[in-house]
């Protein structure tokens, strides 16, 4: 089995983790242990399901926003080399910003705190979409592409049933990478825009428990978010799997 | 040959320079009479892709006039790559009915092309379950789906082991005997392009130009047996002749 090492690894950086914290006696406000902090995990289990909901909605939200926009920017922008060049540019200007810049102007002008966790968190998926499929519309076939052009087909026809199945991989491909992004984006949004109330999502609630040292209910959080990390991953590339099962060889037609 | 009818494609004067500033095609001129098997032979770059490409209109001529009595977007004109070039998400029939899909028309003929082409069972497979061989099949199905006038094949079985080419090379012959469409067709094997053609066009490259014409005198039909025939041998070696004497000539 492959995932007897990996999982080995784990359990037993968890035991050193456990047996360090004892043997120098770590106060739990400094570093808890994997047992203090399944602790707190199983005692706010409801609690803390309430708050990863909250963040996976926006995540999900934001993640749809960004692989439907990214997409379709990504078909307008391959109609005409002149508009690619133009637009292209403000594109990548959006993926370099650090969002954390852009966040105190979006809650000024953005009333709804929700709104405004979905604004940034696709700011900060969108661009592997955009990019990752505007490359697979453009990787198309040449001969195929001449095909298409000697039976007179139209630009329609061309981007409907050439470049958009021709891209389709590529588009997967970014929305694995977006997927992740979105996730990170949701929580730097909810860190900075400080939600508080029961509308709170996990990354919220675990800047609280920071505050007030209560660092096995923060470090839960945390074990909840990389969870939820790896499970969108894992679950974006099973359904890319999925979907390119009739492709040639998997990835890349 | 019938002489009388106008070429189906006549290429006069044509010179085509590609962007780089390199001349692949020089002073052509050739007329393709209708219904005939012709072949482009040369070794590889001496221009015989770039004047398939010009004579199917998907790039013009620098210099010089290519005139053709057919019309591409009205499935006239059939085009067959070196690569199967088969749309690896659409089912083999849905490959084969682009032409016809395409325009709106009627997709039954795509079934005709694939029992065509011995394909019949196939149409609902994916091109990655395709041997080969039989992925050329699809793709010279795509092309006869419309019943063209004229069909451009690019090096079509240069991919495939010499079994597979000989009974491709045969069934093509079949087909073009019973349709009688107008063929061009590269390859760089003498030997194809004798067993095949009525006409083989001898191509030499820097500047891509043509340098011998020669009339094929076989017979046809031409069984499976002919490659073996004395006469095969002797039409092999004549343009053979024809292709190095003019790279000797070049040489001096
Ligand atoms: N798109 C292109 N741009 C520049 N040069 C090209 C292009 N296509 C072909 N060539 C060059 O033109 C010459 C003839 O090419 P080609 O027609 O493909 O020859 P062949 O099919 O006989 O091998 C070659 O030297 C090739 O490198
Ligand atoms: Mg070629």
């Amino acid at each position: 089995m492959k995932s007897v090492l990996p999982i080995g690894f784990g359990v037993a950086l968890l035991a050193v983790w456990e047996a360090a914290i004892r043997a120098f006696d770590v106060p739990v406000y400094i570093m808890p242990g994997p047992l203090a902090i399944a602790g707190a995990l199983g005692a706010n289990f409801g609690d803390l399901m309430a708050g990863l909901w909250i963040t996976l909605e926006v995540t999900a939200a934001a993640l749809a926003l960004a692989a439907t926009s990214g997409a379709a920017f990504a078909v307008l922008l391959v109609q005409s080399r002149r508009l690619e060049s133009t637009l292209f540019p403000y594109a990548v200007i959006l993926q370099v910003t650090p969002i954390v810049t852009i966040a105190p102007f979006v809650i000024i002008w953005v009333e709804d705190i929700m709104a405004v966790l979905l604004i940034l968190a696709w700011m900060a998926a969108v661009f592997p979409v955009l990019s990752n499929t505007l490359l697979g519309l453009k990787a198309a076939d040449p001969n195929l592409r001449d095909l298409f052009r000697l039976y007179g087909a139209t630009r329609a026809q061309t981007t409907l049933r050439l470049l958009v199945p021709s891209a389709l991989p590529y588009f997967l491909g970014g929305l694995r990478i977006s997927g992740g992004l979105a996730l990170i984006g949701t929580v730097v949004a909810e860190m900075v825009a400080g939600t508080s109330g029961t509308r709170s999502g996990l990354a919220s609630r675990l800047v609280e428990a920071s505050y007030r040292l209560e660092l096995p209910l923060a470090f839960a959080c945390f074990v909840l978010l990389s969870a939820a990390g790896v499970a969108i991953y894992v679950g974006l590339d099973a359904l890319s799997r999925r979907i390119l099962r009739k492709w040639q060889d998997g990835s890349v037609a | 040959m019938n002489t009388s009818s106008p070429p189906i494609v006549s290429v006069e004067r044509l010179t085509h320079h590609y962007d780089t500033g390199l001349t692949a095609l020089s002073g052509i001129e050739l007329d393709i009479a209708p219904g005939s098997f012709v072949s482009l032979v040369g070794p590889s770059g001496c221009g015989k892709s770039t004047l398939l490409r010009v004579i199917a209109d998907l790039i013009g001529p620098s210099e010089g006039r290519v005139t053709r009595t057919v019309d591409s977007r009205r499935g006239e004109l059939g085009f067959v790559f070196q690569d199967p070039t088969l749309m690896p998400w659409a089912t083999v029939r849905d490959n084969v009915a682009l032409p016809l899909s395409l325009r709106g028309s009627a997709t039954e003929a795509a079934n005709d092309a694939l029992v065509r082409v011995g394909l019949g069972e196939f149409g609902g497979s994916y091109p990655r379950e395709l041997s080969g061989g039989m992925r050329m099949r699809a793709s010279l199905a795509r092309a006869i789906a419309t019943n063209p006038k004229l069909l451009l094949m690019d090096e079509p079985f240069a991919a495939l082991d010499e079994f597979t080419r000989f009974k491709l090379n045969d069934d093509l012959l079949a087909l073009w005997q019973a349709n009688r469409w107008t063929v061009v067709f590269v390859t760089h094997s003498i030997r194809e392009a004798v067993f095949l053609s009525q006409r083989v066009i001898v191509m030499t490259p820097r500047p891509g130009r043509i340098v011998a014409d020669i009339d094929v005198g076989l017979p046809f039909p031409r069984p499976p047996e002919l490659r073996l025939s004395h006469a095969f041998a002797d039409e092999c070696a004549r343009v053979s002749a024809a292709l190095s004497g003019s790279q000797a000539g070049a040489a001096a």
